[in-house]
């Protein structure tokens, strides 16, 4: 895990499959909530496992927060951000 | 809602889809077996198997075709737990008399293998009634909820039409072969292949391993094939090996073609560890129930198998269970 830019906190999680990937992520995203809630600071989940580019997305979203994912070099990056009014 | 009822959803279309058509093709004397061969009377032995296959295909992250198309894409874990099946299954044939036994002292409704078998009836009249009463279920609650996932990913192939497509291939298998899609006996096979290089003769002391379970006439062939889990060259061989290989072949091109193959081990060692127990664990609970979650819900619950309906029993507290675990042990 590391800050990449101020406010971005990037999760490195290549490698991994799911349920591992989603509930890593979930565990994050909880650890982060106050932060993320108010659009203090955003999580950055890279991964390389196809399943999670769905079951990610679905659960955050599920959750209230905003979701993107994108194409990288060599991985997705799914990117959660504050929870949607 | 949608979070947790999608995948069910598409599930349960598969095994709809499947039912219909194997029905069908019955009605159209298509089908030289109904049931299967290596069908057989349900035990609640099935319910502790199918316990523990939910156990490990959640500590595994996948069942036993979800660990061979990842391994297929690059992961090293999945690779890991492929190891893990193999052994487990070959660890299963150590204590098969044990087992085999139970297996018998729990039979219930012994020579009666499907539902339609137990109550006298036509298949069809339930086949209609599941088929009618899901209808009503996807036109009248269901119908708002959405049936397509979004995905930026290239090359997504949305759920409902891989599931169409799987029910086609069981069809299929079941015309051609005789039966529908299996692979876990050659994972036994594999194991056992390897096991004899070292020790060959604990190897062929093993009853489970010298029993040639499959003994039928293919449709479309008047000669009788024979095969087993042992290490040998037989007709499980012939049926389940270019399956295994055509799905890790399949996979590794369609990863290559998307520019996604990379070999890559980043994993925390306690999902290193919680992979390859899983494994072992699915690998296991395959030989106990036996047949793995895609015999059963894509081959079994379809003709309203006894067996896959204890399977089904085991298996959601068994995938329930994993998740505690997993949440409890390896993410935390």
């Amino acid at each position: 895990m590391g800050e990449s830019e101020k406010g971005l906190i990037e999760f490195d999680i290549r490698g991994q499959i799911c349920p591992s990937t989603l509930l890593t992520t979930l565990r994050e995203v909880n650890k982060h909530k106050a932060a993320l809630k108010c659009g203090e600071v955003k999580l950055a989940i890279m991964t390389d496992n196809r399943d999670s580019t769905t079951t990610i997305p679905d659960s955050v979203r599920n959750m209230g927060y905003t979701v993107s994912v994108n194409k990288d070099q060599d991985c997705y990056r799914i990117l959660i951000g504050k929870i949607e009014l | 809602m949608f979070r947790q009822t999608f995948m069910l959803r598409i599930l349960l279309l598969l095994v709809i889809a499947s039912m219909g058509l194997f029905e069908l093709a019955r009605l159209a004397g298509a089908l030289a077996y109904y049931p299967y061969p290596w069908s057989g009377s349900a035990s609640l032995s099935h319910i502790v198997g199918a316990f523990l296959f939910g156990i490990g295909m959640v500590l595994a992250g996948g069942c036993v075709v979800g660990t061979l198309y990842k391994m297929g894409s690059g992961s090293l874990l999945s690779l890991l737990a492929f190891f893990g099946l193999l052994t487990g299954s070959v660890v299963y044939a150590e204590f098969h008399p044990f087992w085999k036994a139970l297996f018998k002292d729990t039979l219930v409704f012994s020579g009666r293998e499907t539902l339609p078998q137990l109550l006298n009836i036509s298949p069809t009249i339930p086949v209609l009634i599941i088929i009618v009463l899901v209808i009503a279920l996807y036109v009248g609650p269901f119908h708002k909820l959405p049936w397509e996932r979004e995905s930026v990913v290239e090359g997504y192939v949305q759920p409902w039409k891989a599931a169409l497509f799987l029910a086609l291939i069981g069809l299929l298998s079941y015309i051609f072969v005789g039966m529908p899609l299996g692979i876990t006996t050659a994972y036994t096979k594999m194991g056992a292949l390897i096991e004899q290089l070292f020790f060959s003769e604990h190897v062929s002391n093993l009853s489970y391993l010298q029993t040639q379970s499959l003994d039928y006439i293919p449709p479309f062939s008047e000669v009788s094939i024979k095969g087993g889990a042992g290490p040998q060259f037989d007709a499980v061989a012939v049926i389940q090996y270019p399956i295994i290989g055509g799905i890790v072949l399949g996979a590794a091109l369609s990863a290559v073609l998307l520019g996604e193959f990379k070999l890559r081990l980043n994993a925390p060692r306690r999902q290193v560890v919680s992979v390859a127990a899983g494994g072992i664990v699915m690998g296991l609970a395959c030989r106990m129930t036996p047949g793995c979650n895609v015999w059963h819900l894509m081959g079994g619950l379809p003709i309203f198998s006894l067996q896959a309906i204890f399977y089904l029993i085991g298996l959601v507290p068994g995938a329930w269970a994993g998740s505690w675990i997993l949440k409890r042990f390896v993410v935390r």
